[in-house]
């Protein structure tokens, strides 16, 4: 397979996310999202082990390994600091942590406040993504990617 | 660490791009090589010293010899 015909087929699979995303709030069904997404994923990852036209080497294997573990290496402070507070948030009541409720376990709750922790999950998300870029860059500058050819 | 690839590549009359085809990397890992901002592996230092018939000490050396 191509580069081209890959990122074009990814472009496709991500549509087709949004849009089942959709039916599944419509069908307030979250298993469907869910397991299109990691079949979506697995088919991504699966493609793109045939791509053919790829020029990957060691460098660029460095610049993605060190940029993956920068990103994880500061990533998870924040992931772990908003988690904290969120813990706070939970059991931040008069006299501090409650009893379980009876009968025990009790059903899913049905407040949709709970979805918005999912909203705040996707925001630290994007903000992993942008790190990602940004420490991408740096080592990509670092290691030479944009040097001028002195040839 | 330094090293001589652009020596060689100039004496075998050999471009950037011909040289990163041959280790099969692209040609700006070479280019991040000669300028010490990229140290190969051993591997690829190897295949590049045996490419021009040298041996890999006398291809590169460190900044501190």
């Amino acid at each position: 397979m191509k580069q081209n015909t890959f990122f074009l087929m990814a472009g496709l699979i991500g549509l087709i996310e949004v849009g089942i995303f959709w039916l599944s709030v419509l069908l307030k069904e979250s298993m469907l999202i869910t397991i299109a997404f990691v079949v979506g994923i697995l088919v991504i990852y699966i493609a793109r082990r045939t791509i053919s036209d790829k020029r990957d080497d060691e460098r660029s294997a460095l610049i993605t390994q060190k940029a993956g573990a920068r990103t994880l290496e500061v990533f998870w402070i924040l992931f772990f600091a908003v988690s904290l507070g969120s813990l706070v948030m939970g059991f931040a009541t008069p006299l501090g942590i409650q009893p379980p409720p009876k009968p025990f376990p009790r059903a899913p709750p049905d407040e949709p406040h709970i979805g918005y922790f999912g909203l705040l999950q996707m925001i630290l998300l994007c903000c992993m993504a942008f790190l990602y870029i940004g420490f991408r860059i740096y080592y990509a500058r670092k290691y030479g990617e944009w040097d001028d050819d002195e040839e | 660490m330094k090293n001589k690839i652009k020596v060689f590549r100039a004496m075998h009359d050999l471009t950037q791009e011909a040289l990163a085809q041959e280790m099969g990397v692209a040609r700006q890992t070479i280019l991040a090589i000669e300028k010490g901002k990229y140290d190969p592996s051993l591997d690829l230092a190897f295949k590049i010293a045996r490419r021009f018939g040298v041996s890999v000490d006398e291809m590169f050396t460190c900044w501190e010899q």
